[in-house]
Protein backbone atom coordinates (compact mmCIF):
# COMPACT_ATOMS: atom_id res chain seq x y z
CA UNK A 1 0.00 0.00 0.00
CA UNK A 2 2.98 2.42 0.82
CA UNK A 3 3.19 2.71 -3.00
CA UNK A 4 0.00 4.75 -2.92
CA UNK A 5 1.01 7.64 -0.55
CA UNK A 6 1.54 10.10 -3.40
CA UNK A 7 -1.99 9.95 -3.48
CA UNK A 8 -2.52 12.24 -1.09
CA UNK A 9 -0.36 15.00 -1.35
CA UNK A 10 -2.43 16.66 -4.39
CA UNK A 11 -5.14 17.10 -1.46
CA UNK A 12 -2.36 18.23 1.08
CA UNK A 13 -1.84 21.24 -1.70
CA UNK A 14 -5.63 21.73 -2.41
CA UNK A 15 -6.60 22.43 0.93
CA UNK A 16 -3.52 24.59 1.72
CA UNK A 17 -4.44 26.65 -1.17
CA UNK A 18 -8.29 26.68 -0.01
CA UNK A 19 -7.94 26.82 4.06
CA UNK A 20 -4.28 28.52 4.84
CA UNK A 21 -4.01 31.12 2.47
CA UNK A 22 -7.53 32.67 2.50
CA UNK A 23 -6.89 32.25 6.87
CA UNK A 24 -3.42 34.14 6.17
CA UNK A 25 -5.55 36.65 3.48
CA UNK A 26 -8.32 36.76 6.22
CA UNK A 27 -5.27 37.80 9.33
CA UNK A 28 -3.39 40.47 6.74
CA UNK A 29 -6.89 42.08 5.93
CA UNK A 30 -7.88 42.13 9.50
CA UNK A 31 -5.07 44.24 10.65
CA UNK A 32 -4.37 46.25 7.86
CA UNK A 33 -6.09 48.61 5.08
CA UNK A 34 -5.14 46.13 2.42
CA UNK A 35 -8.08 46.40 -0.59
CA UNK A 36 -8.65 42.76 -1.26
CA UNK A 37 -9.85 44.13 -5.58
CA UNK A 38 -6.72 45.99 -5.59
CA UNK A 39 -3.62 44.59 -3.36
CA UNK A 40 -0.83 47.08 -3.40
CA UNK A 41 1.26 48.23 -0.30
CA UNK A 42 -0.49 48.38 3.14
CA UNK A 43 -0.16 49.64 6.01
CA UNK A 44 -0.86 48.26 9.80
CA UNK A 45 -3.83 49.47 11.85
CA UNK A 46 -6.17 48.63 14.34
CA UNK A 47 -8.60 51.21 12.39
CA UNK A 48 -10.83 47.66 11.57
CA UNK A 49 -11.26 46.62 14.92
CA UNK A 50 -13.38 49.76 15.34
CA UNK A 51 -16.52 48.04 14.22
CA UNK A 52 -16.68 46.46 17.80
CA UNK A 53 -17.48 50.21 19.46
CA UNK A 54 -20.76 50.11 16.79
CA UNK A 55 -23.91 49.19 18.88
CA UNK A 56 -25.24 46.95 15.71
CA UNK A 57 -22.00 44.80 15.84
CA UNK A 58 -21.98 44.47 19.78
CA UNK A 59 -25.42 43.24 19.38
CA UNK A 60 -25.26 40.97 16.82
CA UNK A 61 -22.10 39.62 18.86
CA UNK A 62 -24.37 39.02 21.71
CA UNK A 63 -27.17 37.73 19.57
CA UNK A 64 -25.08 35.18 18.36
CA UNK A 65 -23.85 34.34 21.59
CA UNK A 66 -27.38 34.03 23.73
CA UNK A 67 -29.00 32.29 20.34
CA UNK A 68 -26.61 29.24 19.78
CA UNK A 69 -26.54 29.10 23.49
CA UNK A 70 -30.19 28.46 24.08
CA UNK A 71 -30.73 26.40 20.71
CA UNK A 72 -27.65 23.88 21.83
CA UNK A 73 -29.21 23.59 25.15
CA UNK A 74 -32.46 22.95 24.11
CA UNK A 75 -31.58 20.80 21.15
CA UNK A 76 -29.38 18.94 23.98
CA UNK A 77 -31.97 18.12 26.26
CA UNK A 78 -34.37 17.19 23.41
CA UNK A 79 -31.85 15.53 21.91
CA UNK A 80 -30.04 13.21 24.17
CA UNK A 81 -33.32 11.44 25.23
CA UNK A 82 -33.99 11.15 21.57
CA UNK A 83 -30.85 9.55 20.82
CA UNK A 84 -31.09 7.52 23.58
CA UNK A 85 -34.55 6.17 23.01
CA UNK A 86 -33.56 5.52 19.24
CA UNK A 87 -30.60 3.22 20.04
CA UNK A 88 -32.26 1.07 22.15
CA UNK A 89 -34.75 0.14 19.33
CA UNK A 90 -34.34 -3.26 17.35
CA UNK A 91 -32.15 -3.10 14.23
CA UNK A 92 -34.82 -2.49 12.28
CA UNK A 93 -37.15 0.36 13.74
CA UNK A 94 -33.86 2.37 14.22
CA UNK A 95 -32.97 2.17 10.62
CA UNK A 96 -36.28 3.53 9.53
CA UNK A 97 -36.52 6.49 12.32
CA UNK A 98 -33.31 7.42 11.69
CA UNK A 99 -34.28 7.53 7.77
CA UNK A 100 -36.95 9.10 8.37
CA UNK A 101 -34.60 11.96 10.35
CA UNK A 102 -32.27 12.46 7.39
CA UNK A 103 -34.78 12.45 4.62
CA UNK A 104 -36.12 15.92 5.69
CA UNK A 105 -32.51 17.33 5.43
CA UNK A 106 -32.74 16.92 1.77
CA UNK A 107 -35.06 19.57 1.13
CA UNK A 108 -33.62 23.02 -0.02
CA UNK A 109 -33.21 24.86 3.74
CA UNK A 110 -34.37 27.84 2.12
CA UNK A 111 -37.98 26.62 1.56
CA UNK A 112 -37.94 25.21 4.83
CA UNK A 113 -36.99 28.82 6.35
CA UNK A 114 -39.77 29.83 4.22
CA UNK A 115 -41.84 27.71 5.47
CA UNK A 116 -41.57 28.48 9.08
CA UNK A 117 -41.93 31.99 8.12
CA UNK A 118 -45.59 31.12 6.76
CA UNK A 119 -46.30 29.09 10.01
CA UNK A 120 -45.51 32.25 12.22
CA UNK A 121 -47.97 34.52 10.20
CA UNK A 122 -50.88 34.98 11.80
CA UNK A 123 -53.11 34.44 8.73
CA UNK A 124 -51.29 31.69 7.20
CA UNK A 125 -51.93 28.70 5.50
CA UNK A 126 -51.77 26.62 8.52
CA UNK A 127 -53.95 28.95 10.04
CA UNK A 128 -56.35 28.04 7.55
CA UNK A 129 -56.57 24.81 7.26
CA UNK A 130 -55.94 23.55 10.89
CA UNK A 131 -57.44 26.32 12.80
CA UNK A 132 -53.91 27.09 14.60
CA UNK A 133 -52.79 31.04 14.58
CA UNK A 134 -49.44 31.92 15.38
CA UNK A 135 -48.00 35.44 15.24
CA UNK A 136 -44.20 35.13 15.66
CA UNK A 137 -42.24 36.52 12.81
CA UNK A 138 -39.76 39.20 14.30
CA UNK A 139 -39.70 37.41 17.66
CA UNK A 140 -36.94 35.76 19.77
CA UNK A 141 -39.15 32.79 20.10
CA UNK A 142 -39.85 32.24 16.39
CA UNK A 143 -35.89 32.48 15.33
CA UNK A 144 -35.50 29.82 18.42
CA UNK A 145 -38.47 27.65 17.38
CA UNK A 146 -36.70 27.83 13.27
CA UNK A 147 -33.12 27.11 14.68
CA UNK A 148 -34.00 24.21 17.05
CA UNK A 149 -36.21 22.47 14.23
CA UNK A 150 -33.21 23.35 11.82
CA UNK A 151 -30.26 22.10 13.63
CA UNK A 152 -31.70 19.19 15.84
CA UNK A 153 -30.84 15.97 13.83
CA UNK A 154 -27.24 17.72 13.66
CA UNK A 155 -27.18 17.39 17.43
CA UNK A 156 -29.08 13.67 17.36
CA UNK A 157 -26.83 12.06 14.78
CA UNK A 158 -23.76 12.14 16.45
CA UNK A 159 -24.89 11.09 19.96
CA UNK A 160 -27.15 7.95 18.11
CA UNK A 161 -23.85 6.95 16.30
CA UNK A 162 -22.15 6.31 19.97
CA UNK A 163 -24.72 4.78 21.66
CA UNK A 164 -25.24 2.74 19.22
CA UNK A 165 -21.75 1.27 18.99
CA UNK A 166 -21.61 1.16 22.55
CA UNK A 167 -20.60 -2.20 23.88
CA UNK A 168 -23.79 -3.15 26.03
CA UNK A 169 -21.84 -5.67 27.99
CA UNK A 170 -20.15 -2.71 29.77
CA UNK A 171 -23.39 -1.44 31.27
CA UNK A 172 -24.27 -5.07 32.24
CA UNK A 173 -21.30 -5.44 34.36
CA UNK A 174 -22.27 -1.94 36.13
CA UNK A 175 -25.41 -3.47 36.78
CA UNK A 176 -23.93 -6.46 38.20
CA UNK A 177 -21.44 -4.96 40.60
CA UNK A 178 -24.34 -3.32 41.76
CA UNK A 179 -24.70 0.37 40.35
CA UNK A 180 -28.66 1.16 39.76
CA UNK A 181 -29.61 2.31 36.78
CA UNK A 182 -28.85 6.04 37.63
CA UNK A 183 -25.63 5.36 38.95
CA UNK A 184 -25.43 3.18 35.44
CA UNK A 185 -26.07 6.12 33.48
CA UNK A 186 -24.03 8.99 34.77
CA UNK A 187 -20.93 7.10 35.39
CA UNK A 188 -21.06 4.62 32.73
CA UNK A 189 -23.38 5.20 29.57
CA UNK A 190 -22.75 9.08 29.83
CA UNK A 191 -19.37 9.45 29.89
CA UNK A 192 -18.98 7.01 26.69
CA UNK A 193 -21.53 8.63 24.70
CA UNK A 194 -19.15 12.07 25.40
CA UNK A 195 -17.57 11.98 22.27
CA UNK A 196 -21.03 12.13 20.55
CA UNK A 197 -22.26 14.46 22.38
CA UNK A 198 -18.96 17.09 21.96
CA UNK A 199 -19.79 16.48 18.67
CA UNK A 200 -23.35 16.88 18.79
CA UNK A 201 -22.55 20.57 20.57
CA UNK A 202 -20.21 21.89 18.26
CA UNK A 203 -22.32 20.50 14.99
CA UNK A 204 -25.17 22.20 16.38
CA UNK A 205 -23.70 25.51 17.93
CA UNK A 206 -21.56 26.36 15.12
CA UNK A 207 -24.11 26.89 12.06
CA UNK A 208 -27.07 28.49 14.72
CA UNK A 209 -24.04 30.94 15.80
CA UNK A 210 -23.39 31.91 11.98
CA UNK A 211 -26.51 31.37 10.55
CA UNK A 212 -27.96 34.88 8.39
CA UNK A 213 -31.09 33.79 6.60
CA UNK A 214 -32.99 32.43 9.31
CA UNK A 215 -32.46 35.48 11.58
CA UNK A 216 -33.18 37.59 8.32
CA UNK A 217 -36.69 36.28 7.45
CA UNK A 218 -37.99 34.44 10.66
CA UNK A 219 -36.43 37.84 12.41
CA UNK A 220 -37.76 39.97 10.11
CA UNK A 221 -33.86 41.53 9.81
CA UNK A 222 -35.04 42.44 13.50
CA UNK A 223 -32.74 40.18 14.88
CA UNK A 224 -29.30 40.37 13.30
CA UNK A 225 -26.57 37.51 13.92
CA UNK A 226 -22.71 37.91 13.11
CA UNK A 227 -23.58 36.08 9.48
CA UNK A 228 -26.04 39.29 8.71
CA UNK A 229 -23.21 41.98 9.36
CA UNK A 230 -20.24 39.46 7.62
CA UNK A 231 -22.69 38.97 4.78
CA UNK A 232 -23.27 43.14 4.64
CA UNK A 233 -19.46 43.64 4.93
CA UNK A 234 -18.59 41.24 2.35
CA UNK A 235 -21.26 41.25 -0.23
CA UNK A 236 -21.20 44.92 -1.92
CA UNK A 237 -21.80 43.91 -5.44
CA UNK A 238 -24.97 41.29 -4.63
CA UNK A 239 -26.44 43.86 -1.86
CA UNK A 240 -25.09 47.39 -2.74
CA UNK A 241 -24.98 48.13 0.33
CA UNK A 242 -22.73 51.46 1.37
CA UNK A 243 -21.46 50.25 4.74
CA UNK A 244 -19.35 47.29 2.98
CA UNK A 245 -15.94 46.75 4.54
CA UNK A 246 -13.70 43.59 3.64
CA UNK A 247 -11.44 44.63 6.15
CA UNK A 248 -13.86 44.79 9.14
CA UNK A 249 -15.69 41.56 7.39
CA UNK A 250 -12.02 39.97 7.85
CA UNK A 251 -11.96 40.69 11.39
CA UNK A 252 -15.20 39.68 12.45
CA UNK A 253 -14.61 36.24 10.19
CA UNK A 254 -11.54 36.50 12.36
CA UNK A 255 -13.30 35.41 15.33
CA UNK A 256 -15.88 33.21 14.10
CA UNK A 257 -12.46 31.35 13.19
CA UNK A 258 -11.65 31.78 16.78
CA UNK A 259 -15.11 29.62 17.81
CA UNK A 260 -14.32 27.34 14.92
CA UNK A 261 -10.29 26.22 15.94
CA UNK A 262 -11.99 26.08 19.86
CA UNK A 263 -14.42 23.79 18.77
CA UNK A 264 -11.83 21.88 16.58
CA UNK A 265 -9.43 21.34 18.65
CA UNK A 266 -12.41 19.45 21.21
CA UNK A 267 -13.75 17.46 18.30
CA UNK A 268 -10.27 16.43 17.36
CA UNK A 269 -9.59 15.23 21.36
CA UNK A 270 -12.67 13.55 21.11
CA UNK A 271 -12.90 11.80 17.57
CA UNK A 272 -9.00 11.91 16.07
CA UNK A 273 -10.72 10.76 12.49
CA UNK A 274 -13.85 12.49 12.42
CA UNK A 275 -15.95 9.21 13.03
CA UNK A 276 -19.24 11.11 14.70
CA UNK A 277 -19.17 13.88 12.09
CA UNK A 278 -21.23 12.07 9.09
CA UNK B 1 -39.13 -4.49 41.51
CA UNK B 2 -42.14 -2.77 40.51
CA UNK B 3 -40.93 0.70 41.51
CA UNK B 4 -37.91 -0.09 39.37
CA UNK B 5 -40.09 -0.85 35.93
CA UNK B 6 -42.14 2.19 36.48
CA UNK B 7 -39.48 4.53 36.94
CA UNK B 8 -37.86 2.58 33.26
CA UNK B 9 -41.15 3.16 31.64
CA UNK B 10 -41.63 6.95 32.50
CA UNK B 11 -37.79 7.10 31.29
CA UNK B 12 -39.27 5.65 28.16
CA UNK B 13 -42.06 7.53 27.96
CA UNK B 14 -39.97 10.31 28.15
CA UNK B 15 -37.98 9.42 25.06
CA UNK B 16 -41.03 8.49 22.94
CA UNK B 17 -42.47 11.51 23.47
CA UNK B 18 -39.36 13.71 22.83
CA UNK B 19 -38.98 11.67 19.52
CA UNK B 20 -42.22 12.83 18.76
CA UNK B 21 -41.41 16.36 19.42
CA UNK B 22 -38.36 16.17 17.21
CA UNK B 23 -40.12 14.35 14.73
CA UNK B 24 -43.20 17.01 14.64
CA UNK B 25 -40.45 19.82 14.49
CA UNK B 26 -38.51 18.50 11.58
CA UNK B 27 -41.32 17.43 9.40
CA UNK B 28 -43.67 20.30 9.93
CA UNK B 29 -41.69 22.44 7.04
CA UNK B 30 -41.90 19.92 5.00
CA UNK B 31 -45.53 19.29 5.58
CA UNK B 32 -46.17 23.16 4.36
CA UNK B 33 -44.21 22.42 1.49
CA UNK B 34 -46.10 20.10 -0.06
CA UNK B 35 -48.97 21.39 0.77
CA UNK B 36 -47.91 24.95 -0.66
CA UNK B 37 -47.04 22.41 -3.77
CA UNK B 38 -50.31 21.12 -4.61
CA UNK B 39 -52.34 24.40 -2.95
CA UNK B 40 -53.94 26.64 -6.03
CA UNK B 41 -53.40 29.58 -4.09
CA UNK B 42 -50.61 31.91 -5.47
CA UNK B 43 -49.75 33.95 -2.45
CA UNK B 44 -50.17 30.59 -0.13
CA UNK B 45 -52.00 32.27 3.00
CA UNK B 46 -55.09 30.38 2.24
CA UNK B 47 -55.86 26.80 1.25
CA UNK B 48 -58.06 27.26 -2.12
CA UNK B 49 -58.79 23.76 -3.67
CA UNK B 50 -56.18 20.95 -4.80
CA UNK B 51 -53.92 21.28 -8.05
CA UNK B 52 -51.09 20.28 -10.01
CA UNK B 53 -50.58 23.23 -11.68
CA UNK B 54 -47.15 24.03 -10.20
CA UNK B 55 -45.91 20.94 -10.90
CA UNK B 56 -46.50 21.75 -14.75
CA UNK B 57 -45.51 24.66 -14.77
CA UNK B 58 -41.72 23.66 -13.89
CA UNK B 59 -41.62 22.22 -17.23
CA UNK B 60 -43.48 25.00 -19.40
CA UNK B 61 -42.44 28.38 -18.32
CA UNK B 62 -39.11 29.40 -18.03
CA UNK B 63 -39.00 31.13 -15.10
CA UNK B 64 -36.94 29.28 -13.13
CA UNK B 65 -35.63 26.97 -15.90
CA UNK B 66 -32.11 28.69 -15.82
CA UNK B 67 -31.42 27.75 -11.70
CA UNK B 68 -33.02 24.48 -11.78
CA UNK B 69 -30.66 23.93 -14.51
CA UNK B 70 -27.71 25.42 -12.83
CA UNK B 71 -28.40 23.65 -9.69
CA UNK B 72 -28.12 20.19 -11.86
CA UNK B 73 -25.23 21.03 -14.03
CA UNK B 74 -23.18 21.80 -10.55
CA UNK B 75 -24.38 19.06 -8.87
CA UNK B 76 -24.16 16.26 -11.10
CA UNK B 77 -20.25 17.68 -12.19
CA UNK B 78 -18.97 18.43 -8.93
CA UNK B 79 -20.52 15.05 -7.53
CA UNK B 80 -18.65 12.75 -10.21
CA UNK B 81 -15.20 14.96 -9.70
CA UNK B 82 -15.53 15.34 -5.72
CA UNK B 83 -16.00 11.33 -5.92
CA UNK B 84 -13.12 10.81 -8.22
CA UNK B 85 -10.61 13.04 -5.76
CA UNK B 86 -12.02 12.00 -2.87
CA UNK B 87 -11.36 8.28 -3.47
CA UNK B 88 -8.19 8.83 -4.81
CA UNK B 89 -7.25 11.03 -1.62
CA UNK B 90 -8.74 8.92 0.68
CA UNK B 91 -6.98 5.73 -0.79
CA UNK B 92 -3.68 8.17 -0.23
CA UNK B 93 -4.08 8.82 3.13
CA UNK B 94 -5.02 5.19 4.24
CA UNK B 95 -1.96 4.37 3.00
CA UNK B 96 0.32 6.32 5.02
CA UNK B 97 1.55 6.02 8.48
CA UNK B 98 -0.77 6.38 11.29
CA UNK B 99 0.14 9.58 12.21
CA UNK B 100 0.64 11.03 9.19
CA UNK B 101 -2.85 9.75 8.47
CA UNK B 102 -4.64 11.10 11.47
CA UNK B 103 -3.20 14.65 10.78
CA UNK B 104 -4.38 14.32 6.97
CA UNK B 105 -7.65 13.44 8.87
CA UNK B 106 -7.93 15.92 10.90
CA UNK B 107 -6.92 18.32 7.86
CA UNK B 108 -9.73 16.96 5.87
CA UNK B 109 -12.55 17.75 8.46
CA UNK B 110 -11.56 21.61 8.65
CA UNK B 111 -14.31 22.24 6.38
CA UNK B 112 -16.96 20.09 7.47
CA UNK B 113 -16.56 21.19 11.31
CA UNK B 114 -15.97 24.78 9.90
CA UNK B 115 -19.62 27.01 9.38
CA UNK B 116 -20.03 27.20 5.74
CA UNK B 117 -20.02 31.05 5.65
CA UNK B 118 -16.09 31.00 6.82
CA UNK B 119 -15.59 28.46 4.16
CA UNK B 120 -17.81 30.43 1.42
CA UNK B 121 -15.30 33.88 2.66
CA UNK B 122 -12.37 32.01 2.17
CA UNK B 123 -12.89 30.61 -1.11
CA UNK B 124 -14.31 33.72 -2.59
CA UNK B 125 -10.89 35.70 -1.64
CA UNK B 126 -9.07 32.65 -3.07
CA UNK B 127 -10.76 33.26 -6.38
CA UNK B 128 -10.16 37.12 -5.86
CA UNK B 129 -6.87 36.81 -5.39
CA UNK B 130 -6.29 34.25 -8.54
CA UNK B 131 -8.83 37.13 -10.25
CA UNK B 132 -11.06 34.52 -11.22
CA UNK B 133 -14.63 36.21 -12.23
CA UNK B 134 -17.02 34.36 -10.29
CA UNK B 135 -19.72 32.35 -12.08
CA UNK B 136 -20.07 28.69 -13.28
CA UNK B 137 -16.57 27.65 -12.27
CA UNK B 138 -15.92 28.99 -8.93
CA UNK B 139 -19.09 27.28 -8.18
CA UNK B 140 -18.10 24.11 -9.54
CA UNK B 141 -14.59 24.55 -7.51
CA UNK B 142 -16.05 25.38 -4.14
CA UNK B 143 -19.05 22.70 -4.39
CA UNK B 144 -16.42 20.07 -5.48
CA UNK B 145 -14.39 21.73 -2.00
CA UNK B 146 -16.91 20.84 0.49
CA UNK B 147 -17.82 17.76 -1.06
CA UNK B 148 -14.12 15.83 -1.28
CA UNK B 149 -14.34 15.71 3.10
CA UNK B 150 -17.38 13.74 2.87
CA UNK B 151 -16.54 11.40 -0.06
CA UNK B 152 -13.29 10.83 2.60
CA UNK B 153 -14.95 10.96 5.42
CA UNK B 154 -17.52 7.94 4.26
CA UNK B 155 -14.94 5.54 2.52
CA UNK B 156 -12.37 5.27 4.82
CA UNK B 157 -13.99 2.91 7.34
CA UNK B 158 -14.48 0.68 4.29
CA UNK B 159 -10.53 1.19 3.56
CA UNK B 160 -9.57 0.39 7.29
CA UNK B 161 -11.00 -2.98 6.78
CA UNK B 162 -9.32 -3.76 4.16
CA UNK B 163 -6.65 -5.95 4.30
CA UNK B 164 -3.67 -3.86 2.94
CA UNK B 165 -1.89 -7.95 2.02
CA UNK B 166 -4.62 -8.10 -1.13
CA UNK B 167 -3.02 -5.07 -2.77
CA UNK B 168 0.37 -6.60 -2.48
CA UNK B 169 -0.85 -9.66 -3.21
CA UNK B 170 -2.41 -8.14 -6.17
CA UNK B 171 0.79 -6.46 -7.41
CA UNK B 172 2.68 -9.77 -6.82
CA UNK B 173 0.49 -11.65 -9.33
CA UNK B 174 1.09 -8.70 -12.14
CA UNK B 175 -1.09 -5.86 -11.35
CA UNK B 176 0.46 -2.66 -12.16
CA UNK B 177 0.20 -0.07 -9.81
CA UNK B 178 -3.21 1.47 -10.84
CA UNK B 179 -4.57 -1.79 -12.25
CA UNK B 180 -4.52 -3.56 -8.70
CA UNK B 181 -6.47 -0.18 -7.58
CA UNK B 182 -9.13 -0.96 -9.89
CA UNK B 183 -9.10 -4.11 -9.61
CA UNK B 184 -8.28 -4.79 -5.92
CA UNK B 185 -9.15 -1.78 -3.73
CA UNK B 186 -11.89 -0.39 -5.57
CA UNK B 187 -14.61 -3.24 -5.73
CA UNK B 188 -14.21 -4.05 -1.76
CA UNK B 189 -14.63 0.29 -1.19
CA UNK B 190 -17.54 0.31 -3.37
CA UNK B 191 -20.31 0.69 -1.00
CA UNK B 192 -18.51 3.49 0.43
CA UNK B 193 -17.67 5.47 -2.94
CA UNK B 194 -21.17 5.16 -3.61
CA UNK B 195 -22.45 6.68 -0.07
CA UNK B 196 -19.95 9.17 -0.24
CA UNK B 197 -21.04 10.40 -4.35
CA UNK B 198 -24.92 10.45 -2.73
CA UNK B 199 -23.34 12.86 0.10
CA UNK B 200 -21.74 15.00 -2.20
CA UNK B 201 -25.14 15.05 -4.52
CA UNK B 202 -27.33 16.11 -1.98
CA UNK B 203 -25.16 18.15 0.01
CA UNK B 204 -24.68 20.41 -3.73
CA UNK B 205 -28.11 20.02 -4.68
CA UNK B 206 -29.22 22.22 -1.80
CA UNK B 207 -26.56 24.66 -0.59
CA UNK B 208 -26.65 27.53 -0.31
CA UNK B 209 -24.31 29.90 1.78
CA UNK B 210 -21.22 28.41 -0.06
CA UNK B 211 -22.88 29.34 -3.29
CA UNK B 212 -23.98 32.96 -2.48
CA UNK B 213 -20.36 33.73 -1.41
CA UNK B 214 -18.59 32.27 -4.75
CA UNK B 215 -21.05 32.65 -7.24
CA UNK B 216 -21.30 36.17 -7.56
CA UNK B 217 -24.35 38.48 -8.81
CA UNK B 218 -25.43 36.94 -12.58
CA UNK B 219 -24.73 32.90 -11.74
CA UNK B 220 -27.56 31.63 -9.87
CA UNK B 221 -28.76 28.47 -8.36
CA UNK B 222 -32.50 27.63 -6.93
CA UNK B 223 -30.99 28.63 -3.10
CA UNK B 224 -29.60 32.09 -4.01
CA UNK B 225 -32.18 33.18 -6.66
CA UNK B 226 -34.98 32.37 -3.93
CA UNK B 227 -32.78 34.65 -1.48
CA UNK B 228 -32.84 37.34 -4.51
CA UNK B 229 -36.02 37.29 -5.16
CA UNK B 230 -37.18 37.69 -1.82
CA UNK B 231 -34.53 40.29 -0.65
CA UNK B 232 -35.70 42.21 -3.21
CA UNK B 233 -39.06 42.01 -1.76
CA UNK B 234 -40.82 40.54 -4.63
CA UNK B 235 -42.88 36.94 -3.96
CA UNK B 236 -41.74 33.42 -6.11
CA UNK B 237 -43.74 31.27 -7.86
CA UNK B 238 -45.27 28.17 -5.65
CA UNK B 239 -43.47 26.17 -8.52
CA UNK B 240 -40.01 26.46 -6.51
CA UNK B 241 -42.19 24.26 -3.86
CA UNK B 242 -42.96 21.96 -6.82
CA UNK B 243 -39.41 21.84 -7.61
CA UNK B 244 -38.68 21.13 -4.52
CA UNK B 245 -40.75 18.13 -3.83
CA UNK B 246 -40.09 16.56 -7.45
CA UNK B 247 -36.10 16.68 -6.20
CA UNK B 248 -36.94 15.44 -2.27
CA UNK B 249 -38.84 12.53 -4.32
CA UNK B 250 -36.38 11.28 -6.61
CA UNK B 251 -33.11 11.80 -3.89
CA UNK B 252 -35.71 9.18 -1.51
CA UNK B 253 -36.14 6.94 -4.65
CA UNK B 254 -32.31 6.94 -5.37
CA UNK B 255 -31.07 6.18 -1.81
CA UNK B 256 -34.03 3.64 -1.21
CA UNK B 257 -32.52 1.79 -4.23
CA UNK B 258 -29.06 1.69 -3.35
CA UNK B 259 -29.91 0.15 -0.02
CA UNK B 260 -32.11 -1.94 -0.73
CA UNK B 261 -29.84 -3.07 -3.90
CA UNK B 262 -27.21 -3.15 -0.92
CA UNK B 263 -28.88 -5.26 1.73
CA UNK B 264 -29.73 -8.11 -1.02
CA UNK B 265 -26.28 -7.93 -2.44
CA UNK B 266 -25.41 -8.98 1.08
CA UNK B 267 -27.70 -11.35 1.79
CA UNK B 268 -26.31 -13.31 -1.27
CA UNK B 269 -22.76 -12.91 -0.24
Amino acid sequence: MRRLRPYAVPYLLWMGLFILIPTIILIILGFTNLELYNIGVFDITLVNFSIFVQDQVVNALWNSLSYSFVTTLICFVIGYPVAYYLSTLSEKKRKILLAMMIVPLWSNMLLRIIAWEKIFTPTSIIADIFGISLDLLGTPTGVLIGMIAMYLPFMIFPIFSVLEKMDYKLIEAAKDLGASDLQTFVKVTFPLSSGGVVSGVIMTMLPAMTSFVLPARIGLGKINLIGNIIESKFMKEVLGSSGASINQGAIISLLLMVFSVISFVLITRVDKEGETLI
Amino acid sequence: MMKLSLKRKIIRIIGLSFTVLSFLMIFTPILVILVLSINASTKGYSWEGFTLKWYLELFQKDVMREPIMNTLVIAFASTIIATVLGTMFAIGINALEKKKRIQMMVINNVPVVNPDIVTGISLMIVFSLLSFTLGYYTVLIAHVFFSIPYVVLSIMPRLKKLDPNLYEAGLDLGCSRISGVFRVILPNISTGIISGALMAFTMSIDDFIITYFTSGAEYMNVSTWLYATLSRGRSFTPAAYAYNIIIFAITIAIILFVNLKRDRKEKTV
